[in-house]
Order: C-alpha cells, then sequence, then structure tokens
C-alpha cells in the first residue's frame, strides 16, 4: 500500500451516527398468491378459448418475466431442431457466467463445466436431453407460441415461485433480441417445457420430461 | 458450532435466516448495519435517505435470502442490494447528490504531537479530503468505498454495480489524480 493510500485510510470521516435499523420482517417469500392469480387465469382463459369470437381475441396472455405466451390460429413455420440451435458455441462455465452477466443457478450435485451464453442468458445441458435455460431479462426474450387445445398449460408452484408447464402437441419458441427483433437462427419447435420464476431469472427446463421429473430437477436449482 | 467470542459464526446465522430465523437475521443486520448505511449515505448523500435506503435494502435482502448462493460472503450481497436501492432513490428523486465528507476532529490517542505539527497535520488532511470531494463522482466513490469504508475490491465492484477490473483502474486514476493535486 502506498504512502497516500495509508493517508486516506487513516483519515477520520465524519459521518452521521449510524441509526438503529430494525427492519420490519415479513414472510420471506409469499408467491403463492401471484401462482393462484396465474391457474385462476389459465382456467378463465381455458373457458375463454372454447368461444369461437373469444378466441380471437385473445393474444399475449401471459407474462412470466422475459417469457411471453400467445396463443395463436396457426404457427408460425418452424422446425424440429437442436435444443441449443443458435445458441453459438458451448463455453467453460465461468466464461458462459462472464458473458451472460450473472451466475448460473444449477441442480445440486449436476456436474455442470460448460454453457451456452449471451448476455443475459445463459443455456445449461443437464444430460437426457435436458436442456436448462435461464434469463435475466436483459437482452433477449421468450416468446412461445401455441394452438390452444393442442397444447396444455398447468400453473405450478416451484419452491415457492410461479411456474407454468407446457405439454402435450409441439410449440413454437421464438427468441427476441433487443427491440423486440425475431432471432430467427434460433425459432424451432419446443417439447413439454416447465417455466418458473426463481428471484430475478426466469428459468426453463426443457426435454424429455414428465411434469414430476421436471419439478423434482426444478426443486434442485440452486 | 460456536466462534471464539461464543457468537455463532456469520454462516450459521446465514443458515439460520435461510430458514427463516428473523432473530438471527437480526444479529445479520447488527454486524452489517454500520457499513450498509454509511454506503447508502455515500450514494444518496443524505442520512435520511441513507437510513431508509439500508433499512429497506435488509427488507428486500431478507426476502432473497433464499437466492443468497451458500458459501458466498454475505456482505458484498447485502452492500449491493443497499446500494442499489439508495441509487433507486436518488434516481427517482431526480436530485444530484452533493456529498462532501468531512473529517472528524477527535483525539488520535497517540501521545501528543507539537502544536506546529497537530496544525501541518490537520491541514494536510482537510487539504487530502478536500481534493477527495473535489473528484468526479465515480473516483469519488470509489476511493470512499476502498479506503473510507475499507471495502474490498470485490465488495467494491458490487457497491458500485461494476467490474472488478473497472475497480481497479478507476482507483488506480483516482489516486494519481490525488497525487497530482496534493503532492506528497
Amino acid at each position: 500500500m502506498s504512502e497516500l493510500e495509508r493517508e486516506l485510510r487513516s483519515l477520520a470521516i465524519e459521518w452521521p451516527e449510524t441509526p438503529a435499523l430494525t427492519p420490519v420482517l415479513g414472510r420471506q417469500r409469499s408467491r403463492r398468491p401471484l401462482v393462484l392469480a396465474l391457474a385462476a387465469l389459465l382456467v378463465a382463459l381455458a373457458v375463454a378459448l372454447a368461444v369461437p369470437p373469444a378466441r380471437s381475441a385473445i393474444l399475449r396472455f401471459l407474462h412470466l418475466r422475459g417469457e411471453t405466451i400467445e396463443f395463436v390460429g396457426t404457427l408460425p413455420a418452424a422446425q424440429e431442431r437442436s435444443l441449443t440451435a443458435g445458441l453459438g458455441r458451448e463455453l467453460p462455465l465461468a466464461e458462459a457466467e462472464a458473458r451472460a452477466g450473472f451466475t448460473a443457478l444449477l441442480p445440486a450435485h449436476a456436474r455442470v463445466h460448460h454453457a451456452f451464453a449471451r448476455p443475459g442468458v445463459l443455456a445449461i445441458r443437464l444430460g437426457k436431453g435436458r436442456l436448462l435455460s435461464e434469463l435475466s431479462g436483459v437482452g433477449l426474450d421468450v416468446q412461445k407460441k401455441l394452438l390452444p387445445g393442442a397444447t396444455r398449460l398447468q400453473a405450478v408452484e416451484v419452491g415457492g415461485e410461479p411456474g407454468l408447464w407446457i405439454e402435450g402437441g409441439p410449440h413454437v419458441l421464438v427468441f427476441l433480441g433487443p427491440g423486440g427483433v425475431i432471432e430467427t437462427r434460433t425459432l424451432r419447435l419446443a417439447g413439454n417445457v416447465l417455466v418458473w420464476e426463481h428471484g430475478a431469472l426466469t428459468l426453463r427446463l426443457e426435454g424429455p420430461l414428465t411434469l414430476a421429473e421436471a419439478l423434482r430437477v426444478a426443486g434442485a436449482v440452486r | 458450532m460456536e466462534s471464539v467470542e461464543g457468537r455463532p459464526p456469520e454462516s450459521d446465522l446465514v443458515e439460520r435466516a435461510r430458514k427463516g430465523d428473523a432473530r438471527a437475521y437480526e444479529r445479520l443486520v447488527a454486524m452489517h448495519r454500520q457499513t450498509a448505511f454509511r454506503t447508502a449515505y455515500l450514494i444518496t448523500g443524505s442520512a435520511a435517505e441513507a437510513e431508509d435506503a439500508a433499512q429497506e435494502g435488509f427488507v428486500k435482502a431478507w426476502r432473497s435470502l433464499w437466492r443468497f448462493r451458500r458459501g458466498a460472503e454475505l456482505r458484498p450481497w447485502l452492500l449491493k442490494i443497499v446500494a442499489n436501492e439508495a441509487r433507486n432513490r436518488v434516481r427517482s428523486s431526480g436530485r444530484r447528490t452533493s456529498l462532501a465528507l468531512r473529517v472528524a476532529h477527535e483525539s488520535s490517542g497517540d501521545a501528543a504531537p507539537s502544536p506546529e505539527a497537530s496544525l501541518l497535520e490537520a491541514e494536510r488532511r482537510e487539504t487530502l479530503l478536500a481534493a477527495v470531494n473535489a473528484l468526479p463522482e465515480p473516483a469519488r466513490l470509489v476511493i470512499a468505498c476502498r479506503y473510507f469504508l475499507e471495502l474490498s475490491e470485490q465488495e467494491t465492484a458490487a457497491v458500485l454495480g461494476v467490474r472488478h477490473g473497472t475497480v481497479k483502474s478507476r482507483t488506480a486514476r483516482a489516486l494519481a489524480r490525488l497525487r497530482e493535486e496534493v503532492p506528497a
């Protein structure tokens, strides 16, 4: 440490007196009302979709931070592609985290050394054809286009956080870059997926999974 | 497990707080409240705003504690939340902070130097702090975090919301400027 740094350290600053600070602590997490609201919304939507005139009036009905779900009459053209299509090169985990700008959340005991990354997004292969994607809501949004009736939605709760299980017919996954521009490189058909909020991130677990399996993996994510 | 002082180590308190133990969290607040408050004060320039920001930051941290990574250091995480809260308050109030730190006039406890030496030392301290106060805000904040709050580079990066490398380069530039302004 230089002489100047020592001098700076030894300056006695006149700070205001530190107040007692007694934050009023409520429950640590209370997202159940949101989950219930989501479930109620899904029921209302299912009823509305059964009525043809109402169907056309419904557009983006759900927005789980960073993930918009939209019912459409016809799915846009898309093809079966790898889960990691358009995500670029797999990077060492630390490098990927630095690129994404946040630390990856991983299932406990998962041995993960690599990830796909871009600012605000991490995608991690968990084996058995499963992909865990993490979105911080910065730089990239995900839009799902679903056919009513072909794809089922179920409101779920993962560790107290709201989530959605999407199962059944394939739906189209659209990645939206800055300004809402569609990233065609990533446009693809998607299968069963669990989407849920985990703190500041929105996570999606995709692959050949049942709901129980997906919830088990999601519940272990820390 | 108890530490040598007979108090549970911070990691135990964090683990208990993660499970919803409010008393354990209150002890963590007590351990970090001074640094958190002073950090917020540096950003807001107001004791009242700093108190509100620290208070709100601690509440937000409590609600998000389950997200805190086990084994990580708590203080940088807490300070980041409080600093964000402080910045949000400054942003929403639409005012610019104009904090001017002052030297406290207190006895050092050392053997009393001569009146002349004391006067020179006091003048030097006042001049140095005036030079710090005159720095642009990013430079002033990095100096205050590193040397007045004695935060690590990692903690300073968390508080300022910048990369570790930015803290290093910003500190080096700020020190160089102070050396020009206040030659030894």
